[in-house]
């Protein structure tokens, strides 16, 4: 499909809303991550918030990890 | 060669927790392993995506939100095992009012602060860029310095437009008092005809943006670390001081 109009990519494709209320800033041993609830009531990581360089080499809160 | 297998299997099965949690971190992360390092007394801030203000964009936005920096930056100005704080920015801008916040608290955190500009550093990454002691820009990253835009629905125009007008006047201040470039050279740049295709403004690449003044130095991260280290100074080991 090629689309030539001087329309915003938002307006033909309007975002589904639901897919927000997926995504959930949580707290995790005193780091905020970003995660996911999944259909079972866990979350898995999808993005950590930290500032320290280390935290990001703790497998700990690597993405995809999943939160029980 | 059926020996060899054999000898694998019972291997695999002998650690077979430890080799699960192997295929597990990498379908994660695409790596087997993550090596371990002593605490850092240098923090790490990544701009990415857009700088996300008042309104939540929707989710296939990359986005910074400031609610998480600023408290983050508060955090870095608190604790005394911080000694130094990069910004990272790879950019396209975003809400004005979010992006001068985050300049401010750059600016006015007491502690070394250098940022290198990846990738791209537009519109409101520029002041961003510029509110650290020392920027630096890697040679192929990009800055875009153009008017500020506003999209929806307008209510009151004359007023709007003086209201804009007096936010790009921050911005410009902003950038002109924590960079080297004079105010006329960056107005020049900001509202230059025919270098870009749909807008007013100017690309600034890599040296060009050292060359104005804005950014302070052409480097990466080898150069910001070396930039840093020297501000933070020599390290004072707790040992050196006491004798008994």
């Amino acid at each position: 499909m090629i689309l030539y109009t001087p329309m915003a990519h938002s307006d033909i494709f309007p975002v589904e809303m639901d897919s927000y209320s997926n995504l959930e800033s949580v707290s995790y041993k005193g780091r905020t991550v970003y995660a996911e609830r999944m259909p079972d009531g866990s979350y898995q990581i999808q993005q950590l918030l930290s500032s320290d360089p280390n935290d990001f080499l703790n497998a700990e809160f690597s993405p995809g990890r999943i939160l029980s | 060669m059926s020996n060899n297998s054999e000898q694998k299997e019972e291997q695999q099965q002998d650690n077979q927790p430890n080799s699960s949690a192997l295929v597990e971190r990498i379908q994660q992360l695409g790596q087997s392993n993550i090596p371990q390092a002593p605490d850092s007394n240098i923090h790490v801030l990544s701009i990415i995506g857009q700088v996300e203000g008042h309104l939540q964009l929707p989710p296939q936005n990359k986005t910074t939100k400031y609610e998480h920096l600023l408290p983050q930056l508060i955090a870095i100005e608190q604790n005394p095992k911080i000694e130094g704080l990069i910004i990272l920015l790879n950019t396209v801008g975003g809400d004005v009012e979010a992006g001068l916040a985050l300049s401010e608290m750059i600016a006015s955190i007491s502690k070394p602060t250098v940022s290198i500009v990846l990738g791209g550093g537009h519109s409101i990454g520029v002041p961003i860029a510029v509110a650290t002691k020392h920027s630096f820009i890697v040679p192929t990253a990009t800055m875009t310095i153009h008017p500020i835009r506003l999209t929806g629905l307008v209510i009151g125009v004359p007023q709007t437009f003086e209201y804009l007008d007096k936010m790009q006047d921050r911005v410009i201040q902003f950038v002109v008092e924590h960079s080297n470039i004079k105010e006329e050279k960056f107005k020049d740049l900001m509202f230059a005809k025919g270098n870009l295709t749909r807008d007013i403004g100017t690309n600034v690449i890599g040296k060009d943006a050292v060359a104005y003044g804005l950014i302070d130095e052409v480097g990466g991260v080898k150069e910001a670390m070396n930039k840093l280290n020297e501000f933070i100074g020599p390290k004072v080991s707790p040992e050196s001081g006491v004798v008994q």
